[in-house]
């Protein structure tokens, strides 16, 4: 029996805006910006509601109908970034994914789901003050950058 | 027999660091760089047990082996140690500071509200932040956005470090005073990011940047988030709270010189200035 989707709580940081939620996975030090309609139906994964019900949950909130397949998009893509606690499948019936969102995008006024994901760089990618640094070795570039022997400089 | 290590205790935004050396004269060079280093409160303090370590194993042929935390860094030349030492006690700082968050980013304020400039190096940030200095702005920083839990930004006045003077990858310092600028010294809002990338041929008459929801800026931000990896919580909350008051603005721009105008003309129109 499938199970109801539940959003995932542990090993998360999230933070909600106005109209996005952004979440951090911190085992994987990835983040995660979540527009709004695939924001509603996270925070509509409480374990208990099914498809349906996060569908009339998502669609009382937005003031349109929100199809079933729109929150399969969704779930799709919250399972794949690991949003979720238990992984789930966009049940496509033999269509694919492109066409469930034509599909959907033709007969739909609410935005598609959206997940956007990026990885932390480390302090010192993040910084990289290092680069166009003079050096003769690699140590003289720290820890994120290394010498380029041609012009002698960090990159 | 156990080596003779010289040694000073700093602390700087609530992170305390060990700088050691087994040469004397050599302290007090470090010592006396931190101040240039750290254009900010620090304060030297007792030993102590710390988490962050520096150590500097200077050969009797005057090579310096470098050390961070116990990690090799490795063996250079004096003026490459001192190079290093700079960049990766900021950055130590920068990644652990407390209650702080740090971007690598540019910062100016006008009238009131700050203007955000985060960007990796090579992108012409302090050459943007130059010439916003010399029309005018207040100079906080071109290297660290230094924000506070609320959301307001720090000053972080290093010298200005620009390049093409000397060729197109080696830094020369100024004093923003040198370039007719002045600091600034109260915590400020932030009213605007702007994200951007220099674009040498390009020419702007007019500039229409694309303005990105806060959702979208706080995911442009975040690579250039120091302590995202160490504290996310602290750095989501604050990068929340700047993305949700300013104006996100990106863009490509053309020279600094000729950009500047603009800039400021598209900041006066859309920021809420107090």
């Amino acid at each position: 029996m499938r199970q109801n989707p539940t959003a995932r709580k542990n090993g998360i940081v999230m933070q909600e805006m106005p109209d996005e939620v952004l979440i951090y996975d911190l085992d994987t030090n990835k983040a995660h910006c979540l527009n709004e309609t695939s924001a509603l139906v996270w925070k509509a994964c409480d374990g208990s509601n099914t498809v349906g019900d996060i569908s009339r949950l998502c669609g009382d909130q937005m003031g349109a109908k929100v199809p079933e397949e729109l929150v399969w998009l969704a779930i799709d893509q919250l399972s794949k970034n690991n949003l979720l606690e238990e992984k789930m499948v966009l049940p496509v019936n033999g269509q694919s994914r492109r066409d469930v969102i034509k599909k959907i995008g033709l007969a739909s006024v609410i935005a598609l789901p959206l997940v956007a994901s990026l990885t932390a760089p480390s302090s010192a990618m993040a910084a990289a003050t290092c680069v166009g640094r003079a050096c003769t070795t690699d140590a003289a570039c720290g820890t994120a950058c290394e010498c380029n022997t041609t012009n002698s400089m960090c990159q | 027999m156990s080596k003779i290590v010289h040694q000073i205790f700093i602390k700087v935004y609530g992170v305390k660091i060990c700088i050691e050396t087994n040469k004397k004269a050599f302290l007090t060079e470090l010592k006396n760089e931190i101040s240039r280093i750290f254009p900010v409160k620090f304060e030297f303090i007792n030993a102590q047990i710390t988490i962050h370590k520096f150590y500097f194993e200077v050969s009797e042929d005057e090579k310096y082996k470098m050390f961070k935390n116990e990690e090799s860094i490795g063996q250079m030349s004096k003026s490459e140690a001192l190079v290093v030492f700079e960049s990766d006690l900021r950055l130590t700082v920068a990644e652990f500071a407390v209650s702080k968050v740090f971007l690598h980013a540019g910062v100016v304020a006008w009238k009131g509200e700050a203007i955000v400039m985060p960007a990796n190096s090579f992108k012409g940030k302090t050459s943007l932040v130059a010439q916003l200095v010399k029309k005018g702005a207040l100079y906080y920083s071109d290297e660290y956005a230094v924000l506070n839990k609320d959301g307001f930004v720090e000053p972080f006045p290093k010298p200005l470090s620009l390049r093409g003077i000397v060729n197109e990858y080696a830094q020369v310092d100024y004093s923003v005073e040198s370039l007719g600028g002045r600091k600034g010294k109260k915590k400020l809002p932030v009213g605007m990011i702007l994200l951007m990338e220099f674009s040498p041929n390009l020419t702007t008459k007019k500039w229409k940047p694309k303005l990105l929801s806060p959702g979208q800026g706080v995911m442009e931000i975040l690579p250039h988030t120091i302590s995202i990896r160490n504290d996310a919580k602290l750095a989501l909350n604050v990068l929340n709270k700047i993305a949700s008051r300013a104006i996100i603005a990106k863009s490509k721009r053309g020279e600094a010189k000729e950009f500047v105008d603009l800039l400021i003309n598209f900041f006066e129109n859309n920021v809420k200035l107090n």
